[in-house]
């Protein structure tokens, strides 16, 4: 059986192109242009995966409750918004309201698609246990390569998507430094720089809320940030 | 820690700037921006308190007036007692003519008119009286003594007959009453002790000290005397001997017959009308004055309160725009309902403007690039479905093309929000101590890595540059201020990257060779979309915000942002200052 993907948009050329390429892959997709109608459809058959616009129409903050709703109906549907606005706040509120991915509408299709197999990925194999050849182990971080998951000294780091395509690009080769271009590129992203500043501070947010003595994270001024291994 | 000591020279031009000049605005306190010197407090040479006193001066006339008016008081009084003398000579002739006794008695005269008038006793009066042989006479001639003149009598040989009266005449003080209240005795007080005087300068006053001697001859041999002699009716005006007083006669002949056989002479002291005179005066000064003083007070006060209005709005406007230019906050316009109220409204109007004006041009950047990257969406959604699909390799290129041409657009659309997230970052960004020169030295060698072509200059203080900051906000900032450098640097020419220090601030200043910036556009160079210089070709999209973004990181470090033309015209210099003071905190 296909995955069944919702697409939440009141563009509708954009609506379409998403569509379409999103079948072309082989998944099945139903499109919404207005929240009531998303939500009714939701709570009839819950969808395998949504993406959401934040302003819907004259609905400015839709998406917001939308994904509110969404998650108050299942708490493991991977959720992505895909907005115009770029804000600080707006990736915050999002990501806060439970979206597993917040990305600008600048993103490319390939990117999208293989954000979309990714936490496909990740949800699927949850249930899983994990092979040990698909772990990649720093010190106290552990990352699994398979569910997209992190854990630091054993508990789990909560991190959306593309801040474990972080994560995971300076880990891999602790000591060397990762420009915000390398960064950019690994997470499947294009972002301007401070976006990428305030990814990593959120990133060191996520690690200092179980240890506060977290600092393997290191800016190198005017070049990027490296993976320094405690001790 | 200097890598090129050579690149000193190069860096002296640029030292001139006001960081190290004696007059640079010091920063001071820890919130915004180092405010401006309030070099002219005071820009008005005549202010309105002084213009409105000066205009009062027009009213110094009206004591003037007042002085010409009691002057032709005077002149009338002084008639009125010329009429009245000559009146009583004439009455007393009147009853004397023809009254042959009179004249017949005079075996024993008084003496000389002359020398009788030098002797002025008042006991004496009507001493010859008595001699008299007729009581009627002597009965007229004691009526005499009731006058306040002095009324002589004399014969053909000016022998006195009979007098009577007294020039002097004891003036009554006038006291000022003086009830309780205080505010009516220090009104006496000042009247007594200060208006008296100055009066007494400016006035002749009365006097009953007085000495006329006989010896002076002529003056007191009478020349009304002689012309009622001669039988007209004469008015004389003489001063006693010493000055001090001025003496008005009227002598009139008493005729027996057709022959004029003795005069009546009347005479008085000009004291009576002079005091007068003076009294008129006192009162007529003591209103002008009191009303000058009232109406000046009140004017001054009234001057006072508009003028403080004024300044005040002058004030608040002052402080309303910074030197940049750049509203700081709203005008609170006034609630008066008058001219100034007005003007207070217009120029709140005005600001209010001005404010929507600049938040227009500040916010433009990030709402154009959000109501770009919806169609821009569309586009390259289409285009990647389309480059999704089986195409001949001659029509992938053009994919391709639209591909760059979209990826391109993208990094434009970024770097225009890249400010206004740069606004939400810095409300929330947080500080922490760091060493600011290292941070310099690790973006320098960033920088040179990422512009292959290109020489950096390095040129920092040795040792620790403690600083309190935020980070990779100043990061972003050196790599604004490098990004505008290498962009306008002539190729081949060194970029020099400096920190400087003093006791209160440090100053990070970017030196790139090229064209000089237009003097007029340098204040306005770090306003969001401003471009200055034609970018010396290719390279990323110039929007204007580079600068912009330098300025927003400085001010949220309380510092400023300069760009200043090298002294040689050479090339220019971008440098931000950031007070210290924070960091000692």
């Amino acid at each position: 059986m296909s995955r069944r993907i919702a697409i939440v948009e009141d563009e509708p050329a954009i609506r379409e192109n998403y569509a379409d390429v999103l079948r072309r892959h082989g998944y099945e997709v139903a499109a919404y242009t207005r929240r009531t109608d998303a939500l009714a459809a939701f709570r009839t058959r819950l969808p395998d995966l949504a993406i959401v616009d934040i302003g819907l129409g004259d609905d400015i903050d839709g998406g917001f409750a939308l994904c509110r709703d969404l998650r108050a109906l299942s708490a493991s549907v991977p959720i992505i918004f895909l907005s115009a606005r770029d804000s600080d706040f707006d990736i915050v509120a999002g990501l806060r309201l439970g979206a597993d991915d917040y990305l600008t509408k600048d993103v490319s299709l390939p990117q999208l698609l293989a954000r979309i197999a990714a936490l496909f990925r990740r949800s699927e194999l949850s249930a899983s246990p994990p092979a040990a050849e698909e772990i990649l182990e720093r010190g106290r971080l552990a990352l699994d390569l398979k569910r997209l998951t992190a854990h630091w000294a054993g508990m789990r780091v909560d991190l959306t998507l593309t801040e474990f395509w972080m994560v995971h690009a300076l880990a891999r080769f602790p000591g060397h430094v990762k420009d915000r271009d390398a960064l950019m590129r690994e997470a499947e992203i294009v972002v301007d720089d401070s976006t990428i500043t305030s990814h990593v501070k959120r990133i060191r947010k996520k690690f200092l809320a179980l240890d506060t003595g977290f600092d393997c994270i290191e800016t190198v001024y005017g070049m990027g940030y490296r993976w320094n291994l405690a001790g | 820690m200097s890598s090129h000591p050579e690149a000193l020279p190069a860096l002296e031009p640029v030292r001139k700037t006001p960081f190290n000049s004696a007059d640079a605005p010091k920063p001071s306190g820890l919130d915004g921006p180092a405010p401006e010197p309030r070099k002219r407090r005071l820009r008005v040479a005549l202010g309105i308190r002084a213009q409105l006193l000066l205009v009062l001066t027009v009213f110094l006339a009206v004591p003037w007036l007042g002085f010409e008016y009691v002057k032709e008081l005077e002149r009338f009084l002084r008639d009125a007692q010329e009429r009245t003398l000559a009146g009583t000579a004439q009455a007393v002739a009147t009853a004397l003519h023809d009254r042959v006794p009179l004249f017949e008695a005079g075996a024993a005269p008084m003496g000389t008119l002359t020398a009788e008038r030098g002797t002025d006793d008042a006991a004496r009066a009507d001493a010859n009286v008595d001699a008299i042989d007729s009581p009627e006479i002597a009965q007229i001639l004691r009526g005499l003594s009731r006058t306040t003149a002095r009324i002589w009598v004399v014969d053909r040989e000016r022998h006195v007959l009979a007098r009577a009266g007294s020039l002097k005449h004891p003036w009554a003080v006038r006291e000022p009453a003086a009830d309780g209240s205080y505010l009516s005795r220090l009104g006496a007080w000042v009247e007594r002790d200060v208006l008296q005087p100055l009066y007494a300068r400016i006035l002749q006053q009365p006097t009953e000290d007085f000495k006329d001697e006989p010896a002076s001859g002529a003056v007191a041999s009478g020349k009304d005397i002689e012309g009622a002699l001669a039988g007209i009716l004469t008015i004389d005006r003489r001063p006693t001997t010493d000055g001090k007083a001025v003496i008005v006669s009227a002598a009139h002949p008493i005729w027996v017959g057709d022959e004029v056989k003795g005069a009546v002479i009347v005479e008085e002291t000009t004291n009576a009308v002079l005091a007068e005179r003076n009294r008129a005066f006192a009162r007529l000064f003591n209103i002008v004055l009191a009303a000058l003083l009232i109406g000046s007070v009140a004017l001054t006060l009234y001057a006072s309160w508009l003028s403080t209005r004024i300044r005040r709005l002058r004030d608040v406007a002052e402080a309303a725009i910074d030197a940049r230019g750049r509203v700081r906050g709203k005008l609170p316009g006034s609630t008066a309902r008058d001219e100034i109220g007005d003007l207070s409204r217009s120029f709140g109007a005005a600001l209010s403007r001005l404010t929507q004006y600049a938040s227009y041009q500040e916010t433009m950047a990030g709402r154009l690039s959000h109501e770009l990257r919806t169609p821009l969406a569309v586009v390259r959604s289409s285009v990647d479905n389309l480059a999704l699909h089986p195409l001949p390799a001659e029509l992938r290129v053009y994919i391709a093309r639209a591909q760059d041409g979209l990826a391109r657009l993208a990094n434009i659309i970024t770097r225009m929000t890249e400010a206004t997230r740069l606004e939400e970052t810095l409300a929330e960004a947080e500080r922490e101590r760091f060493d600011i020169a290292k941070v310099v030295v690790g973006c320098v060698d960033g920088y040179r890595a990422a512009y292959p072509g290109r020489v950096f200059e390095l040129r920092v203080p040795s040792g620790e540059a403690p600083f309190f900051g935020a980070p990779e906000l100043i990061a972003q900032m050196l790599d604004k201020l490098c990004e505008n450098a290498v962009e306008f640097a002539i190729e081949g020419t060194p970029i020099v990257v400096a920190l400087q220090q003093d006791e209160t601030r440090y100053r990070i200043a970017v030196t790139n060779r090229g064209r000089a910036l237009p003097e007029t556009m340098q204040g306005r160079l770090f306003d969001s979309m401003v471009s200055v210089r034609e970018p010396r070709g290719g390279g990323g999209p110039h929007l204007g915000l580079g600068l912009y973004i330098v300025r927003l990181i400085a001010e949220f470090h309380g510092g400023r942002a300069v760009a200043a033309n090298r002294d040689d015209g050479e090339g220019v210099t971008v440098s931000a200052t950031l007070p210290r003071v924070r960091a000692l905190r």
